[in-house]
């Protein structure tokens, strides 16, 4: 009758398989970055390009639209580029005739922020610059006139 | 009203230097057979600037806006001077605040050069309907100022509605350019009545500035 104490271990194992079980097999854990990159497109005059067209262009084939589509009202537009194609993306938004491209580097070299536009003081210091340089050319000749 | 880069076909952008290199030689020819060429170099200098200056100047025409071009007072004004002045003006928004391109600079001083030497031809026909009183000047200022930037528009649209890529939503752009032409339909006028100004405002104080 040696079987009978083996009764009380066999019921505790059974009662304690399921949790052996998930002890049992090893942790798996995945994970992926969603790295989106956010656009906002607006005119000179800072009114949001509302409705622009957008193309997005992969580094591998840059004649080739990746995506498409249209930025919301506040000239806003997000995408996930493919994490498996570093390099340069071309982002393009078009109104109208109107509109500009934006490269932007994904991969080592990403940049997490970026994009064009002068300050109000630099387009001042600018024009002024290139202001006074057609005034001295008017003014140049002038003088070789009167003289 | 400036085209940027990235928006027309490459065999475009070159035809536009084709035309713009034309009109550059045959305005330089013209301002070479003048007796004193360099006579109008600081007219033509300061209106540059202004021409320059004048695309900072945006006027709300809701939903949109648009912005001052003044190519039909250059030509009205500056006569074959307008072209070159014109090129180099758009040659110096595209360089310091990416205001056109490079790439399309040669389109855009087409659309916007050939209107002025045509505005210079409107405004010379005040001679033809007799002397030249303050109605003639005004009347035909205005004509003028109001064809040079009408003729661009139209150059403009054309250029734009023909060349939209497949891939895009054609009937969008299609609708957002006609909403561009018409918003400039006021600013026509505007120029115009601009342009009939300062050439009355000149005929008074300076009418020598209006003999090309």
């Amino acid at each position: 009758m040696k079987w009978k104490w083996l009764i009380f271990p066999a019921l505790l194992a059974l009662l304690l398989a399921p949790a052996m079980t998930v002890r049992a097999h090893g942790a798996h854990i995945e994970y992926t970055i969603n790295m989106t990159v956010e656009i906002v497109a607006a005119y000179d005059t800072g009114t949001p390009m509302a409705g622009g067209q957008v193309t997005v262009y992969a580094p591998d084939d840059p004649a080739t639209p990746w995506l498409e589509g249209v930025c919301d009202e506040d000239g806003r537009f997000v995408f996930t580029p493919d994490p498996t194609k570093p390099g340069t993306w071309d982002v393009q938004v078009r109104q109208a005739g109107h509109g500009d491209m934006v490269h932007i580097p994904i991969g080592e070299d990403v940049a997490m922020a970026g994009g064009g536009g002068y300050s109000t003081f630099q387009i001042v210091l600018m024009s002024a610059c290139v202001i006074w340089g057609f005034v001295g050319t008017a003014l140049f000749f002038s003088r070789n006139r009167r003289d | 009203m400036h085209i940027p880069d990235g928006i027309l076909p490459i065999t475009i952008s070159a035809a536009g230097y084709a035309t713009s290199g034309a009109a550059t030689w045959h305005s330089l020819r013209k301002i070479g057979q003048k007796e004193n060429a360099q006579a109008s170099i600081p007219k033509a200098s300061l209106l540059t600037a202004a021409f320059f200056v004048a695309s900072w100047i945006h006027i709300p025409v809701p939903p949109t806006s648009v912005h001052l071009v003044l190519n039909g007072l250059l030509g009205a004004v500056l006569g074959y001077y307008a072209f070159p002045a014109i090129l180099i003006g758009l040659f110096f928004q595209a360089v310091m605040f990416q205001h056109g391109g490079l790439t399309t600079l040669g389109v855009n001083a087409t659309m916007m050069g050939v209107p002025a030497i045509l505005a210079f031809f409107i405004f010379r026909l005040r001679r033809v309907v007799g002397k030249e009183s303050h109605w003639a000047v005004g009347l035909f200022g205005f004509l003028a100022g109001a064809a040079g930037l009408g003729m661009a528009v139209l150059i403009s649209w054309g250029l734009l509605i023909t060349t939209i890529p497949a891939h895009l939503d054609v009937e969008a752009e299609q609708a957002s350019i006609y909403a561009l032409v018409l918003a400039h339909v006021p600013l026509i006028a505007l120029e115009g009545f601009f342009t009939a100004l300062v050439a009355l405002f000149l005929q008074r104080v300076k009418p020598e500035m209006l003999e090309n």
